[in-house]
């Protein structure tokens, strides 16, 4: 349905000249946005002879791939990018589940505490991680889980945001009639929340797996110290841990950064729809 | 049928609760306890033992750590660092969500009158939020570099000299933010469209009839109904903007990078106490202070939002 | 729905649970597999901080497996921020490697925690055999006892020069005192018709984190006679540059950057701008030798002891032993130790120096093939004679002194209010001092007698 297209007082010309001066404003600022990658993507292009230069070349003059190669060769960036997939994937599978899980128990059904936990999983949100990195490192030591993937992903398998989110969504969007319904009918609660309340919710879980991916893909601090081993890093860490001491090597880190960089782009792109309605749904029931 | 009065029974004139209430609290055990258990693990016991850590004075290889009480608390009122990384990070919180705000309502009204081209836009306005922080922040580490940044460049055009947009000490805490501004400008664009087109067009319309203008319809309809959208933009990126920690820690990387004070914000200088000089009790004092703040500074947003409705 | 209604939903859950569980088990078995598989061969684990240095290390492990074919040596590389960030927590909390290469300012914090055993007796006896300059070897005695091997030498800076551009600008000879560098540096430096530097005459360390800003600082402090800290003679310590050295030295600063501009914050600085010719002197590690090799082979360039401050007074350069330790919680230290004197011995020093460019500190090693082909490894392996060492304190606080010293300096040396302003040199140098001396106290070292 079309807003009304402005006050009648302006006139038609005068709705004309401000739709056309949001246009111009708007793709400017589109411009500005994918700028920065656009150039990193150049760059990563480009022969070293032809970064440090001014004027700096809007595009290579005589673009290559060494830069590409160059990154390959000196670390295995292929087991990187891997890495990271697998560990977002579980990330946002386990994200997923408990916040549905979670969500859902916080949203519908009252126990004795309902109130007070449900504070504890947001405030703990506030606190920064990296301050009680340390005495999680520590409780990993008697279970031997550093330096193993289950280490690197542990504190991303749940998401206060998630179960926030999640329960706000269930609370308003799914109406306790309908789970009524079908217990009256015989469904046992398990069956409730998997084939009643997890479909009705499917785009706010949406929006809680992509944001869940997105925290796991781009974790670097957590991944750094737990991992001995380069065979264990994620492409982040492996960003970091290549910045050659004192260099600026752009060509190189800009193609690394493109390597890291490119899946997320992909995976927008193909889900771009999607994303955004499940982004836009968190705002509506935040 | 109301579930309440499903949730006891009188059996022999004493009220208990029903079998079908067991049914429902059992699940809730089941179901919730695992995830409890492993929340319990990877967030209450380690911060709770951050807070602990802060009333002693524990170096992670010193074996004398001894009770201190609040002396931590009060050498950081001391601390040189510490007051620098608190100015620094309220600094960058404030510019980041006000300019973020105030930059994407706007964008996200003009987004409201387009219809066609708008989803592609959106796409576009929100492929930055997407991107992971590291490989962007050494991409603007390559923009701002004052010799042959691309920033320096544009502004060239227009006749603006270089820019020492990282190295200069007053200079690149702003560097800093126009990133992040960057950076999360189209999440707050996405709210903020969601909460427009969820005004109904009756109040819009009325407002035309009443002959306001562009002005006042924003001023006095839309503006208070976004009320809601408005606060949890403001506080989610408050938060976020608060414990900003990777830009930092990449940027300052190399010969070329920010002087160290002039970014220093306060998860840097927590992650440099507990790192760089083992001082995890002082670090973790730190820490809940920030906590303290972010609080606080939430509440205030939530008082001064709300406070303003009718 | 299924008939019964519960089937359904319990198999959607326990499939859920499965295939998380499954996918943390598979990766859990990958990050096991390792160790398990190492049963009958000795892996020993090495971490540096150095990527550079890797490729000696593999090809030591190699030549160790030869005569050692059981063992085997797993190198693990970071850059240095992370590498020191990653043992600080693994090392006491006992996840860490069986061997690291360190600085003494954090290893000497493992020493204080206990974390790191004295030398083995035979290991001692090796480190005075004569292969090491007894300074050398001194810097690894802690409280009377030894920790570590001596492998290279983090510093031995020096004075690296552009020839042809000295040439260019007239300068005969590279300058040997600083008033003479400040001199050559102003011709050498360039500007372009908007005022902005082109090309810096010296590159000095005016930015960047952590504690480099300082530890330059001092190239220019010890020749003009101060030093960061002095120790007593009872073994306390207290500030050493809140004195006429320590003024001269951030007045060489503050006039470079403000009076003389012969650097410049802006301009790109250090071994890339060395390499790509946009500074024409710089102070500097051996280590520089392996980039220009790498990056301008062609470059026309020389190296000399940095200048001392008068033509009467010594040469001085700084000494860094890099240790490389057992950690004291490896469960294979015997061998660790074995591996270790094979690393240090004289053949693999000439294979650390001319592979990577860090000098080693053996003193027994014949350099003549290395200098035919690189003369510039000159004064860092052979250093003349009369030239005054001097090292850093052995101290946990020292990474903490030099560091927060570092913000200070980098604030100071672009402070237009600190221009021709003696006045104010001093009072900031005072406020330095008081800082360095605070940090002492508060460690329990500070004294003045």
């Amino acid at each position: 349905m079309r807003r009304p297209a402005g006050p009648r007082r302006l006139g038609r010309a005068g709705a004309w000249a401000l739709s056309a001066a949001s246009h111009v404003v708007l793709a400017l600022g589109a411009i500005l946005m994918i700028l920065p990658m656009l150039w990193m993507f150049s760059t990563s292009f480009k022969p070293p002879a032809e970064i440090p230069i001014w004027p700096p070349h809007l595009l290579p003059r005589a673009p290559t791939l060494e830069n590409y190669t160059g990154i390959f060769q000196v670390a295995p960036f292929g087991r990187f990018f891997l890495n990271s997939a697998a560990l977002s994937l579980v990330a946002t599978i386990s994200v997923a589940v408990t916040s549905l899980v979670a969500g859902a128990i916080f949203a519908k059904y009252t126990f004795p505490g309902r109130a007070l936990l449900f504070m504890l999983v947001i405030a703990t949100a506030i606190v920064p991680f990296e301050s009680y990195m340390i005495p999680l490192y520590i409780q990993l030591i008697p279970i031997n889980w550093i330096n193993t993937y289950q280490g690197i992903v542990l504190p991303y398998l749940i998401m206060s945001f998630g179960i926030f989110l999640m329960r706000q969504h269930i609370a308003s969007a799914i109406p306790t009639e309908l789970l009524e319904a079908a217990r009256v009918d015989g469904a046992s609660e398990w069956w409730i929340l998997f084939r009643v309340i997890a479909p009705l919710s499917s785009s706010a879980l949406g929006a809680v797996g992509i944001f869940a991916f997105i925290q796991m893909w781009a974790a670097f601090i957590w991944p750094l110290l737990i991992a001995n081993s380069q065979l264990l890093f994620n492409m982040e860490v492996g960003l970091t841990a290549f910045q050659f001491r004192f260099s600026s090597d752009y060509g190189k880190l800009m193609a690394g950064s493109v390597v890291s960089v490119l899946p997320m782009l992909v995976i927008f792109l193909i889900l771009r729809r999607r994303i955004i309605e499940s982004v836009a749904l968190t705002g509506l029931k935040g | 049928m109301p579930a309440e009065s499903l949730a006891v029974v009188k059996r022999g004139g004493v009220v208990w609760p029903s079998r079908r209430q067991w049914r429902l609290t059992g699940f809730c055990y089941v179901a919730l306890v695992p995830i409890l258990a492993l929340f319990a693990y990877i967030r209450v016991f380690p911060i709770a033992w951050s807070l602990i850590l802060s009333f002693y004075q524990w170096d992670l290889i010193s074996l004398h750590k001894p009770f201190v009480g609040f002396a931590n608390y009060v050498s950081l009122t001391h601390d040189a660092n510490f007051l620098t990384a608190l100015k620094n990070t309220t600094i960058y919180s404030l510019a980041t969500v006000v300019v973020s705000t105030v930059i994407s309502l706007p964008l996200a009204m003009f987004l409201s009158g387009t219809t066609r081209v708008g989803v592609f836009y959106q796409a576009i306005y929100f492929l930055p939020v997407i991107t992971p922080m590291v490989p962007m922040a050494i991409a603007w580490k390559w923009i701002y570099d004052y010799n042959y940044g691309i920033l320096n460049y544009a502004l060239s055009f227009v006749g603006v000299k270089p820019i020492p947009w990282l190295t200069s000490s007053r200079i690149a805490l702003w560097a800093l933010i126009i990133m992040s501004v960057w950076k999360i400008l189209g999440y707050n664009l996405i709210l903020f469209l969601v909460g427009i087109r969820n005004i109904p067009l009756v109040y819009l319309e009325a407002a035309d009839l009443d002959g306001a203008t562009s002005w006042q319809r924003f001023r006095f309809v839309t503006l208070p109904l976004l009320k809601s959208i408005l606060l949890y933009v403001l506080v989610t990126a408050t938060i976020n903007s608060y414990n900003v920690f990777t830009q930092v820690y990449v940027m300052t990387l190399g010969s070329q990078s920010a002087p160290g004070n002039a970014v220093r914000v306060l998860v840097y200088d927590i992650y440099q106490n507990a790192f760089s000089y083992f001082h995890m009790g002082y670090a973790s004092a730190e820490a809940v202070i920030l906590t303290m703040i972010v609080l606080v500074v939430t509440a205030f947003q939530f008082g001064f939002v709300r406070g303003e409705e009718t | 729905m299924n008939s019964d209604g519960h089937s359904g939903a319990v198999d959607r859950r326990t499939f859920l649970k499965l295939a998380a569980g499954t996918g943390l088990a598979t990766a859990g078995g990958l990050g096991f597999a390792r160790t398990s598989f190492a049963a009958s061969t000795v892996t020993l684990s090495l971490w540096t901080g150095y990527p550079e240095l890797v490729p000696f290390y593999k090809g030591v492990a190699a030549g160790y497996a030869k005569t050692h074919p059981n063992v085997a040596v797993n190198v693990f590389s970071t850059s240095l921020r992370e590498a020191e960030t990653k043992l600080s927590a693994a090392v006491p909390t006992g996840t860490g490697p069986d061997i690291y290469d360190i600085g003494t300012n954090i290893s000497v914090k493992f020493i204080d925690g206990g974390l790191l055993d004295p030398n083995p007796p035979d290991v001692v006896q090796y480190m005075k055999s004569g292969a090491w300059d007894s300074s050398v070897v001194e810097f690894f005695n802690i409280g009377g006892k030894y920790y570590g091997l001596p492998l290279q030498d983090g510093s031995r800076a020096s004075m690296f020069y552009n020839k042809s551009l000295l040439k260019e600008a007239g300068i005969a000879a590279p300058p040997s005192t600083f008033p003479q560098v400040v001199e050559a540096a102003r011709k050498l430096t360039k500007v372009d018709s908007t005022g902005k530097m082109t090309r810096s005459g010296l590159s000095l360390r005016l930015s960047g984190q952590g504690s480099g800003i300082a530890e330059k600082f001092r190239f220019v402090l010890e020749p003009a006679g101060g030093s960061l800290i002095g120790k007593t003679a009872s073994g306390k310590y207290h500030n050493n540059y809140d004195n006429a050295a320590g003024r001269a030295a951030l007045q060489f600063y503050v006039d470079a950057v403000q009076k003389y501009k012969i650097d410049d914050p802006k301009i790109p600085h250090d071994a890339d701008a060395f390499v790509a010719g946009t500074t024409a002197m710089f102070f500097r590690e051996a280590w520089v030798i392996g980039e220009i090799q790498q990056k301008n082979p062609t470059l026309d360039y020389g190296v000399v002891p940095i200048p001392r401050w008068t033509a009467a007074g010594p040469y001085k350069m700084l000494l860094q032993p890099w240790g490389i330790y057992v950690n004291g919680k490896s469960g294979n230290k015997s061998v660790s130790w074995d591996f270790l004197k094979f690393l240090t011995n004289a053949q693999n020093a000439v294979q650390l120096t001319s592979m990577t460019g860090w000098v080693s500190e053996r003193r027994d090693v014949d350099w003549k093939p290395l200098l035919a082909k690189t003369p510039q490894f000159q004064v860092f392996v052979a250093p003349p004679k009369g030239i005054v060492f001097y090292v850093e304190p052995v101290m946990s606080a020292w990474d903490e002194i030099e560091t927060k010293l570092a913000d200070r300096l980098a604030e100071a040396y672009v402070d237009p209010s600190l221009n021709n302003n003696p006045t104010k040199v001093a009072a900031t140098i005072h406020t330095m001092a008081a800082e360095t001396d605070g940090i002492l106290k508060t460690a329990g070292l500070y004294g003045t007698a």
